[in-house]
């Protein structure tokens, strides 16, 4: 390569604002005139124009994507310092106590374009992404979540919503499956909202021994960087700037999109968790949106250092690249390692024992400038610090007016019919022809997995309990909160909802919950109504987390889900983890056994909005359920230590379909029916078995312990009946409402599985 | 006195990776958790001959995805032992000592010739091919386990019914020929088998794979290798099996199966 054709000086400084948006456009930057003026300015006073690698790096650095610069304002007000005192530590990914010795680490985030316009590749570069965010952190990863929105609806231009769906779970399954780390817990939600804009959020759970948490600061000159593991292509090229704008259509440059290969990540786990055990490492970071450029910068940044890197070093899948796109790929199944140089030898050769390509790319220096070389050549000399500190947005927002119209439907005639529909409607049926797909007891730790009950007649469960050390009987307990329904009618409340379903299916097994990770998605933020949309959102987040005192430590923002004039509504996917002190007393939602009693803790409500009862009637009408968190406390907590004393055979929230959905679901994977009045819930009968309360349970007591379980609860629990053998009954005083079979609710709930 | 230091004596374990194997550390647990000394032990290690097979009493191939099982799924693991360990891994069953594969780990037994090998000349006899239902299955199955002279299988009743794990996408047990399969269940080498709830032998989905004979595990001639589809290293304790919120299963279906070989290479050998 000639000079020339290393690098090409980009000619900025006087170019006027029409000039600098054009540049922006041709190079695929994705900037605003205004972003292109400040590099202007400030190559200006460098005394000269950049060079293409320089105007890529910036690009990168602050798009949207990397740098949160229409929501740092937002999260920074609302959601950053809360329960800062139960957080271990902040990175890649976010951490909370175990125990004495052991930290969680988790997080969850989008991968939504890229499983837009490649939804195989998308998707499993997705886990590959999570699951070194976890790495990261020196954390051995014990769980992959993910949480899918799928379209229904073919749209013009865009794929068909199966074609997506197939892929999407295709490609977690042939990743997660083989990388080995059990993909434990999830969700699926079809709607019409989210064609074609399909998203897909992916979480991994980690643990590490708290002495062996690891940053990404680079603190000290002299540090050897080193990055292993996959070689550097052309894929994944201006990733984050696609991420960071609407999809025009649904023939988008599928360039962007990396590839994935778990075979080279599965033992880049192994050996980065050696070297972190020995202590060789000095600080680590995984190169994912915005590659090297975004990595290298911001681990110099963080420890006020500046330094050295050269290109030519970096190993390579095409010889061809030109310097900036190696700097900017965003190749997968690579980590940078910062080494002190007498630890260089022995990092390499742990690389090299587990078959992992590895390279020596630069060090760090005292100062605050970034310099890159591409064969002697310098190709980039910036300060650190003016790429990683874009200019942040506080977009102009505007509420949308909504008038509350109340709907009153007709009072239903045949209550069972409306339940068995309830039980197989698409978003409330088994999931388990695509969650079976899905390796769940890999590493041979799942104590509570995504299904429970009778073999081979499992029922859902609310969470997942994973083991981490077979030495200790503490677990961590795994779940998420989303309703995308309730947050496109008032994302407040959507926001409130998901807290509230996280803390609630954390309970549910018996853990206490310890912290969220949150996926915000949303539409393109340069709206007033979608960034009015999204401060409603993280205010409903904030009051929830706030009263409860649990941290978010971790998570993204993914704006932009748009195609035409099609959006998704702007709601969080959260990610919750908890500590259950011994699993051996950890709670599934099947029945145990026959004549026990049945307890509602909670109340139904009139608030019927974006419930599935409504959702069902094709009616829109009244408020979404309200979540108030100190109720919230006082039952889940309460129930809680109900739990931990033994009082408690068997516990299910109550989520889509209300309390009857809630308590078919408990037969599923028992056999076992039961007997119900439903008297002294009030209201009428479709509110009381439909409604969606919030922060509400239904409680199997354990037999002779009643009287103990009323004491914990007091009046938060209603007394509703007993199992019995074989059949669903419910009752209003002296009115039959409805009588099902429990192997007719199986065979409703599995509609689409065998 | 002498009984004493039998019993402690230290039963080492080769549990042999390469890239994409996944099930080593539930591997490793499971042996540690036996009062056995496990060691992970990468397959360039045994190749570069830095490590060797003689110096182990168990041999165990975990499960996962070698080589990223992009070609039928254990082939490549198998032809890189072939080519450079098969002596070694011979002389290793020969001796009598145990030889365990679950999964991925089974598949690759079959590849290498060790099991079924009813004609003891080392041929491949049998293959592993995708899930009748042409899909990944991650689900707890029963078996009943038909113990033979397997070594493994000390610990359980004859004809007992139990419940393990099964997570894969290729596991349906095919013979070359019906002779093969033939021999196999004339000298009772199908040790462990497929049934539904009741202990009878069922189709599908009792049967997740479409397995000829509803084989899901099957042993060597001799009963000292053991291949299987099922994984119970993820249930050596009953907190892991799917249903144990509902049944006490006591100590956990997985743990007799490690329990058991470490025994029997405490007292053999």
């Amino acid at each position: 390569m000639t000079k020339e054709e290393v690098s090409t000086i980009i000619s900025v400084i006087g170019k006027k604002r029409e000039e600098l948006a054009n540049i922006s456009k041709m190079l695929h930057l994705g900037l605003s005139a205004d972003e292109m003026s400040l590099i202007s300015s400030y190559f200006k006073n460098e005394g000269r124009d950049p060079t293409d690698v320089e105007v890529q790096a910036i690009a990168q650095a602050w798009s949207e994507h990397c740098s949160y610069k229409s929501s740092k304002i937002h999260l920074k007000k609302y959601i950053f310092g809360i329960g800062r005192e139960k957080v271990v530590a902040l990175g890649d990914a976010g951490l909370v106590s175990l125990d004495d010795d052991t930290a969680i680490a988790f997080k969850m985030e989008s991968h939504n374009h890229p499983s837009a316009i490649e939804p195989y590749g998308g998707a499993a570069t997705g886990v590959g992404g999570i699951l070194r965010d976890i790495l990261s952190m020196g954390a051995q990863p014990i769980a992959v979540t993910d949480f899918l929105y799928f379209g229904t609806k073919k749209i013009k231009g865009f794929p068909d919503p199966k074609f997506i769906e197939g892929g999407v779970v295709a490609g977690i399954r042939d990743y997660g499956n083989r990388v080995g780390i059990p993909t434990v817990s999830g969700g699926i939600v079809y709607s019409e909202m989210f064609s074609p804009n399909v998203l897909v959020n992916v979480g991994c759970v980690g643990v590490v021994d708290k002495k062996k948490i690891r940053s990404s600061a680079i603190t000290e000159p002299g540090i050897i960087l080193i990055v292993a593991g996959g070689k550097t292509g052309r894929d994944g090229i201006h990733g984050v700037n696609m991420a960071s704008a609407v999809i025009e259509s649904g023939e988008e440059d599928i360039t962007t999109v990396q590839l994935g290969s778990p075979i080279t990540k599965e033992p880049l786990i192994h050996a980065v968790l050696e070297a972190n055990d020995k202590n060789l490492l000095f600080a680590l970071k995984d190169l994912g949106g915005g590659g090297l450029s975004s990595v290298v910068g911001e681990m110099l940044e963080a420890g006020g250092m500046g330094g050295k890197v050269y290109l030519e070093k970096v190993p390579l899948k095409e010889a061809s690249m030109k310097p900036w796109e190696i700097w900017i790929s965003e190749s997968q199944e690579r980590m940078l390692l910062a080494v002190k140089k007498e630890n260089v030898n022995s990092v390499l050769r742990i690389m090299e024992d587990w078959d992992i390509t590895s390279s020596i790319i630069g060090e760090s220096e005292n100062g605050n400038r970034l310099r890159i070389f591409y064969n002697g050549a310098k190709v980039l000399d910036l300060e650190s610090q003016f790429m990683t500190s874009p200019k942040l947005y506080e977009r102009p927002s505007q509420l949308e007016e909504k008038r509350i119209v109340q709907y009153l439907p007709s009072y239903p005639n045949n209550f069972a019919k409306l339940l068995l529909g309830m039980i197989s409607d698409s978003n409330v049926r088994t999931r388990e022809q695509v969650v079976r797909q899905y390796d769940h007891t890999v590493r041979g730790s799942t104590v509570i997995g995504p299904f429970a009950g009778i073999v081979g007649n499992e029922g859902p469960t609310d969470a997942s309990v994973i083991r981490p050390n077979w030495n200790k009987v503490n677990g961590v307990a795994i779940s998420h909160g989303s309703n995308p329904f309730y947050s496109k009618i008032d994302p407040y409340s959507g926001g409130k909802a998901a807290v509230d379903e996280t803390v609630r299916n954390l309970i549910s097994v018996g853990a206490e919950p310890l912290g969220f990770s949150d996926c915000l998605n949303s539409g393109n933020p340069e709206k007033q109504k979608v960034m009015g949309e999204f401060i409603e959102m993280v205010k409903g987040m904030h009051d929830s987390a706030y009263s409860l005192d649990i941290p978010f430590v971790s998570g993204n923002v993914s704006f932009y889900n748009e195609a035409g004039r099609r959006r998704i509504p702007t709601f969080p996917t959260i990610l919750g983890v908890g500590k259950v002190e011994d699993i051996r007393g950890a709670i599934t939602p099947d029945f145990k056994g026959l004549g026990n009693d049945i307890y509602l803790v909670g109340l139904p409500t009139t608030d019927l909005a974006g419930s599935l009862y409504f959702r069902r009637l094709k009616k829109d009408g009244g408020r979404v359920p309200y979540s108030d968190p100190r109720t919230l406390k006082r039952r889940g907590w309460n129930l809680l230590n109900a739990m931990r004393s033994g009082t408690v055979n068997s516990a299910h929230d109550v989520s889509d379909g209300g309390i009857a959905t809630a308590i078919s679901e408990m037969t599923i994977g028992s056999e076992i029916g039961a007997a119900l009045d439903v008297s002294a819930l009030g209201l009428r009968t479709d509110f009381a078995l439909f409604s969606e309360p919030q922060s509400s349970w239904i409680v199997e007591v354990r037999l002779g312990r009643e009287k103990e379980f009323v004491k914990y609860m007091g009046e938060d629990a209603i007394f509703l009946g007993q199992t019995q053998r074989s059949a669903l009954a419910i009752s209003r005083g002296e009115d039959k409402v409805l009588v099902v079979d429990v192997d007719q609710i199986r065979k409703k709930w599995k509609k689409g599985y065998e | 006195m002498e009984e004493g230091i039998r019993v402690n004596r230290e039963v080492k374990v080769a549990i042999i990776v390469m890239e994409g194997t996944n099930n080593e550390e539930e591997a490793y647990q499971s042996f540690k958790h036996s009062e056995a000394t496990p060691e992970i032990i990468h397959l360039k290690k045994l190749e570069d001959r830095k490590k060797k097979l003689s110096s182990y009493d168990i041999v165990c191939f975990p499960g996962g995805f070698s080589a990223g099982d992009y070609v039928r799924a254990g082939a490549v693991m198998a032809a890189r032992i072939k080519s450079n360990l098969m002596r070694d891994l011979e002389e290793f069953v020969e001796s009598g000592r145990p030889v365990i594969g679950s999964c991925n780990g089974f598949q690759t037994l079959v590849e290498l010739g060790l099991v079924p090998n009813v004609d003891g000349d080392g041929r491949l006899e049998a293959a592993l091919a995708p899930n009748m239902s042409n899909r990944f299955e991650a689900r707890t199955v029963y078996l009943k386990m038909n113990r033979g002279n397997s070594l493994f299988l000390n610990e359980f009743k004859e004809g007992e019914v139990i419940k393990l794990p099964i997570a894969h996408s290729e596991g349906r047990f095919i013979t070359r020929d019906k002779e093969v399969l033939g021999k196999i269940i004339k000298n009772r080498m199908n040790v462990v088998s497929y049934v539904d709830g009741s202990g009878k032998e069922s189709g599908y989905p009792w049967n997740p794979n479409g397995s000829e004979h509803n084989i899901a595990g099957i042993t060597n001639k001799n009963g000292n290798v053991l291949g299987l589809m099922p994984h119970p290293e993820r249930v050596f304790y009953k907190y892991t099996e799917s249903d144990w919120t509902r049944e006490n299963n006591g100590t956990g279906m997985g743990n007799r199966f490690f329990t058991s070989a470490v025994q029997f290479v405490r007292e053999k050998f």
